[in-house]
């Protein structure tokens, strides 16, 4: 009896996977070619604002290496 | 915190309070205060019960509501000021170990992580797994989203990052390389989205070319696994927790 159980609880396990499968389906989907140009074109557009790329200008770096002063 | 193990914290948008749990299987946010007399314990409000333990929460774009996910294989939305269980999202097969929501341009979906191999696209209003990835080959321990909002990394036990574009739904990058054995803990992109920062459990960070899926430099400093990564709001660093007892901040 209890393989009965088990049984029809994988039934409606599987019943639920076909569902959300279908759901899924239906999904629009778009090119891949057409994603990874429109990422790269974001990157791109954002890459001048990111400064782990671009660098921070020296001398707004607080955590520069300061260079031993000399007086003449 | 009475329990012993803290899995989860995270801020609230407006700084005044942050959201923490663990093993205890709740998620409690605390009020900030700046004053030393307050007892801060005692304002703790218990926001979410779960049957398992908490493995990562995210205020969402208010103070008002929390998203978390859990040992139980749930992904739940709370109201912070009832305690209220607004939505659960059920689909995953084993336990969750992250999630990330979408930024905010983009709506009310987020993706999360499992020990099922799987990741999930989730409507927050529905509760419907939207799209769900199963690439990977062991548990996902880490989801950002790209900061489009078009796609999201993954970083998983299988030493492997991966990159999915939602609107093609499917895997568009794998990051490995044969060296690479550990696993990723941790994952991030920097401002762009050009690079991602992985956190892996043979102590080092692996910098990856998002759009080449080459490697670009290798990070070595910390003394045991990098456990957590985030790059700062404003991009110019980024910060990694690790099993050594230390915070470092990378710039």
């Amino acid at each position: 009896m209890s393989s009965k159980a088990q049984s029809s609880n994988n039934l409606n396990q599987a019943r639920q996977t076909v569902q959300q499968l279908r759901l899924e389906a239906r999904n629009e989907r778009i090119k891949v070619s057409k994603a990874s140009a429109d990422l790269m074109n974001y990157c791109i557009e954002c890459a001048r604002t990111d400064p782990l790329l671009m660098g921070i200008p020296a001398s707004e770096n607080p955590f520069k290496e300061k260079k031993p002063c000399t007086i003449l | 915190m009475p329990c012993t193990w803290v899995m989860a914290c995270a801020y609230a948008p407006s700084g005044c309070a942050v959201a923490c749990g663990g093993l205890d299987n709740k998620c409690s946010v605390y009020p900030l205060s700046l004053d030393k007399n307050e007892n801060l314990a005692a304002k703790k409000k218990s926001v979410a019960m779960h049957t398992n333990y908490l493995s990562a929460c995210s205020f969402t774009n208010s103070d008002m509501q929390i998203l978390t996910s859990s040992g139980d294989g749930t992904c739940a939305l709370w109201d912070v000021e009832s305690g209220q269980l607004l939505q659960s999202f059920h689909g995953h097969a084993a336990d969750v170990l992250c999630l990330d929501l979408a930024p905010s341009e983009t709506g009310n979906t987020f993706v999360s992580g499992g020990c099922d191999k799987k990741a999930n696209v989730w409507d927050m209003r529905s509760g419907q797994c939207i799209q769900s990835f199963e690439t990977h080959e062991s548990d996902i321990n880490s989801v950002r989203y790209y900061p489009s909002g078009d796609a999201f990394a993954s970083g998983s036990d299988d030493a492997t990052c991966r990159l999915y574009d939602l609107r093609a739904d499917r895997e568009v990058a794998i990051y490995s390389k044969e060296s690479i054995i550990f696993g990723v803990s941790s994952v991030d992109f920097s401002l762009s989205g050009r690079l991602l920062f992985g956190g892996y459990n043979d102590y080092t960070i692996n910098v990856w070319d998002v759009l080449k899926g080459t490697r670009v430099s290798i990070l070595f400093g910390h003394e045991n696994r990098v456990s957590t990564l985030r790059v700062s709001p404003d991009g110019t660093a980024f910060c990694t927790g690790s099993w050594d007892h230390t915070l470092r901040i990378w710039a």
